[in-house]
């Protein structure tokens, strides 16, 4: 039995080569503008990538006519999903609001989130992990860390 | 919106700064951007210089020095030229590099955006030769590179430099042609040297001062003979008018308060007669030429159309 | 010279100076193991500290953490399957499947034992053969360099992994990453959109970090267990002196030590090159190469000790030609210059008591590191990493931005290393192999830039590669390491055949 239409293309490794093949297209485009001795590996690797997709994408795709399944890339998409966003967020908090507010709220956020839910454990952890970090970075190395663009300088 | 709001915030800010700094400069920390990584030649100079500058300026100042490496000095240097001119941050200087940039590629600054200060350190260009290749004195380097263009091979720490562009003075001085090997900075060019792997190098004085032995050291392209190593020939003795080094200073945002461009000046024109920070200098292997204010100024604006000179003639990328 | 080095003695056990090798290999230790923080990292941090520190005090913690972050690193490599350092990825392929089968202990055994040998045996070829080793390096000229990038661009065939085609997408992808940057001759940008702060390319802690924390963090956050007990519960840790022993690796310890001293003393190739490559020659000659991969000690010993055997003689040609060979000892060449010390032949006859004296706490570094990794760190280490799980994903991630902004002070790497995290992630869940990525970006490049300045050299004319013996030596080389193993399984087929 074979999958239907729809599913062939969304197979995890397919979308991948095609991805590939694309992102690896666009970057051949600049490589115009070099000289050629400049463009050479680039340009070698970036076609060497199109062309192992190509064969990526043919091997799933003969996969999936042997009606082999897909292994899914996560069992727990939205747990995938909000970890990535908690971490980008983390990153432009501290570029914006300041790194010490940002990583004391994230830390027990982050592991209240995912599970871990005794709140003296996470104002311990917190403490420990924000104060160790402080004084070794801050105190000790005299080392900035981002204090937020939003507040300006 | 958000912009204008800055820049009002700004011209405020610089008006109350203004006021303050006629009453007491300075009477906060002072910043000082260099633009390459803790450990470099240019923050050795900055951070041994600080703590004079602090003593010459005096009630307590302090310089703090704070590092923003990444593309040869540019991030540094365009995030001072865009700072606050309010003498409470400062920039170290590169020449002919952060000139250079802006001819070559697109940069964030030109040579009107800064307050110039003073040009601490001149280390001037030497041409060097592997003991491999035979071509232990000027002029027989100079009549093999007649007799044969293209032949010699020439190390270099990159193209666009104080090295290129005296390899460029050397060529039209001479009507000569070399080849180029562009290395990425000035150790492994001296490496290949040392293992014979390139005929001829330009390198600074103070990067071939300790291997002096192994390497013949044609002349020094200064004036006069350099408080850096006495006894090398410049090659004005030798019949070659060929002048070019590579400059580190510091500088300010332009539109500094005069009174605070003056005490800043001042601070660092007492540096040429310390003995100490000479010794300090001397001891890094940075040869100091106290160069401030409005000759720092001309001396960037000549060196800005030499290099685009050469740009005009033969573009290095 | 071996006068001087004597005199250099006494003041190395200056008790502030060596407080300063036992602060740093602890430090070290510390840096090494947390995933994010990496010993680049921490000596960027420390030098312009260093500024107002006696000269043998700030080299004596520079040499401690060195020491002990290669070491370190090898601990969340073997626990999480995240090298603390980019040196640490080869001890990932045989430390984590270890520790998954109850033997995580004795694989952090193995790798402190291994990692002091390796440091021991790279600081005796700094101390005593520094000079007649330098002469070495200085035959290796723009083609000869090309060649060896070229050796170990070829061992990449050897960590494809299961699917070729996978193995080689990965493989470009790092040579590609390589070249993003200036260009190594007329510094144009290439791919760099304009952003200054990818001008001098991409650092590889930025993508290491990337491509191999953060796809264990996710995985932390993902399943929603409490704690890690495949891997913490039972370390299975015996005390030290009956696990050593067990330790009959004495081949494997010798050509590790052998290959990353070599490889320390080129300029620009480092750690993770010597790592990979004593982990494949000693795969190649053992008589089970089936088991490796899958929890075969000397695998972990083979790794840990090349990348210790580097450390010092990294600093061969930064101490006496000023090009560091690895890209720790590139900052501490700054650390150096700070101290007015200049490379160079002079520097050992101008300051030998600081120059030896240093050498010296290499060597005690390295001693320090089985006494202090041993015993104390490994299992505090071990204890830390059995927090529960949401939690020790959440300080991960801190340290992750922690580690990666303090390399030059910037958001811009933070974002670029999130970048490489999600591409990371795919990967990993795909299964494309991660090594030939980290391979490809060390070496991709710095191919490129020595082909290209030897092309200059010979004007163009691509002779000028084969034109020495040396150069030969590496052809012959990289063909025999490539060939050899598919000649070799032939013959063995015919043999059976017959």
């Amino acid at each position: 039995m074979t999958e239907s239409r729809k599913s062939r293309l969304t197979r995890p490794e397919t979308l991948t080569a095609v991805g590939i093949i694309l992102v690896a297209a666009g970057f051949l485009v600049p490589t115009y503008d070099l000289r050629a001795i400049s463009a050479l590996l680039p340009a070698a690797m970036l076609i060497g990538l199109i062309v192992l997709s190509v064969f990526l994408l043919l091997a799933d795709q003969r996969k999936a006519s042997a009606g082999e399944d897909a292994a899914p890339m996560t069992k727990a998409p939205k747990r995938v999903i909000g970890a990535f966003l908690m971490i980008v967020s983390y990153a432009l908090a501290c570029d914006f609001v300041g790194f010490y507010v940002s990583t004391a709220v994230t830390i027990p956020l982050v592991a209240w989130t995912f599970g871990y839910r005794s709140p003296v454990g996470l104002l311990i952890a917190t403490v420990i992990v924000v104060g160790t970090i402080w004084a070794i970075f801050d105190f000790g190395m005299s080392q900035d860390f981002p204090t937020g663009r939003f507040w300006g300088r | 919106m958000l912009n204008i709001f800055k820049k009002t915030a700004i011209a405020g800010a610089m008006i109350l700064s203004a006021g303050a700094a006629l009453a007491e400069y300075p009477e906060k920390p002072i910043e000082v951007i260099v633009g390459y990584s803790a450990g470099g030649g240019t923050d050795v100079m900055a951070r041994t210089a600080a703590p004079f500058i602090e003593k010459y300026l005096g009630d307590g100042a302090s310089l703090v020095v704070k590092n923003m490496p990444g593309a040869s000095g540019q991030i540094g240097v365009t995030e001072a030229a865009n700072a606050d001119p309010d003498g409470y941050t400062l920039g170290t200087f590169n020449l002919p590099g952060m000139m250079a940039r802006t001819i070559d590629r697109e940069a964030g600054y030109d040579r009107d955006s800064f307050t110039y200060l003073a040009n601490v350190v001149n280390d001037p260009n030497v041409i060097v030769t592997s003991k491999a290749s035979g071509l232990d004195t000027l002029d027989k380097l100079l009549e093999e590179a007649k007799a044969n263009p293209l032949a010699i091979t020439v190390g270099m720490s990159s193209l666009g430099g104080d090295d290129h562009f005296a390899l460029i003075k050397l060529e039209q001085a001479t009507d000569t042609e070399f080849t180029i090997v562009p290395f990425k900075g000035s150790a492994p060019a001296r490496t290949a040297l040392l293992g014979g792997h390139v005929a001829m190098g330009i390198l600074n004085i103070s990067e071939v001062a300790e291997f002096q032995d192994q390497l013949n050291v044609l002349g020094v392209a200064t004036k006069e003979r350099s408080q850096f190593a006495p006894d090398l020939p410049t090659f004005k003795e030798q019949g070659l008018d060929l002048v070019n080094g590579s400059m580190r200073g510091f500088i300010a945002p332009a539109g500094l308060p005069e009174d605070v461009q003056a005490k800043l000046i001042d601070a660092f024109s007492q540096l040429s007669d310390d003995q100490e920070f000479l010794d300090a200098m001397a001891a890094t292997a940075n040869p100091v030429e106290v160069v401030t204010g409005e000759e720092f100024k001309q001396l960037t604006s000549d060196l800005y159309d030499l290099a685009n000179g050469v740009w005009q003639t033969t573009p290095w990328n | 010279m071996y006068s001087d080095l004597l005199h250099a003695l006494p003041d190395v056990f200056a008790w502030t100076n060596f407080a300063a090798v036992v602060i740093g290999v602890i430090a070290g230790i510390v840096v090494g193991a947390m995933p994010g923080l990496s010993a680049t990292m921490a000596i960027s941090v420390l030098v312009p500290f260093t500024f107002g520190l006696e000269p043998l005090v700030a080299l004596g913690l520079m040499a401690g953490i060195y020491n002990g972050a290669m070491y370190g690193g090898a601990i969340p490599a073997v626990l999480l399957r995240i090298p603390g350092t980019p040196a640490a990825v080869a001890t990932t392929f045989d430390g984590y499947p270890m520790a998954q089968k109850g033997e995580g202990g004795f694989a952090l055994q193995v790798a402190v034992v291994s990692s002091s040998i390796g440091g021991i045996a790279s600081a005796f070829a700094l101390m005593l053969l520094a000079p007649p080793l330098s002469k070495v390096t200085l035959l290796f000229g723009p083609s000869e360099v090309f060649w060896v990038a070229v050796f170990g661009l070829a061992s990449i065939i050897f960590l494809l992994g299961g699917n070729p085609i996978k193995g080689l997408i990965s493989a470009c992808f790092g040579v590609f990453v390589s070249v993003i940057g200036s260009d190594p001759i007329y510094g144009n940008d290439r791919f760099t959109f304009g952003q200054l702060e990818m001008l001098d390319g991409i650092n590889i802690v930025i993508l290491l970090v990337g491509l191999y924390a953060l796809p264990p963090v996710i995985d932390l956050l993902e399943t929603p267990l409490k704690t890690d007990g495949v891997n913490s519960s039972k370390l299975g840790t015996e005390p030290i002196w009956k696990a050593l022993p067990r330790m009959n690796y004495w081949k494997t310890w010798l050509r590790g030590s052998l290959l990353g001293i070599w490889i320390g003393i080129l300029p620009g190739a480092g750690g993770s090159m010597a790592a990979f490559m004593s982990y494949n020659e000693a795969r190649r000659t053992s008589k089970n190469p089936e088991k490796w991969g899958e929890g075969e000690p000397e695998g972990v010993a083979a790794a840990e000790v090349a990348n210790n055997a580097d450390t010092a003689s990294a600093l061969i040609p930064a101490l006496t030609l000023g090009i560091p060979g690895t890209a720790v000892a590139a900052v501490m060449l700054g650390g150096l210059l700070v101290h007015g010390l200049q490379p160079g032949p002079m520097l050992f006859r101008d300051n030998p008591d600081i120059v030896f004296g240093f050498m010296w706490q290499f060597l005690f570094g390295a001693i320090l590191l089985v006494l202090l990794g041993g015993s104390l760190a490994t299992n505090s280490f071990a204890r830390l990493l059995n927090l529960p799980r949401p939690l020790l994903g959440s300080v991960i991630i801190v340290l992750m931005l922690i580690g990666v902004y303090s390399i030059h002070g910037r958001m811009f790497d933070v974002y670029l290393m999130l970048g490489f995290g999600a591409i990371g992630w795919v990967m990993d869940r795909l299964k494309f192999p991660l090594p030939p990525v980290v391979l490809g970006l060390i070496l991709g490049g710095f191919a490129e830039e020595n082909l290209r300045l030897a092309l200059r050299i010979g004007r163009g004319d691509p002779m000028v590669l084969f034109q020495n013996t040396t150069s030969l030596i590496l052809v012959a080389l990289t063909v025999s390491v490539v060939v050899g193993p598919t000649l070799k399984k032939r013959f063995i087929d015919s043999r059976k055949k017959a």
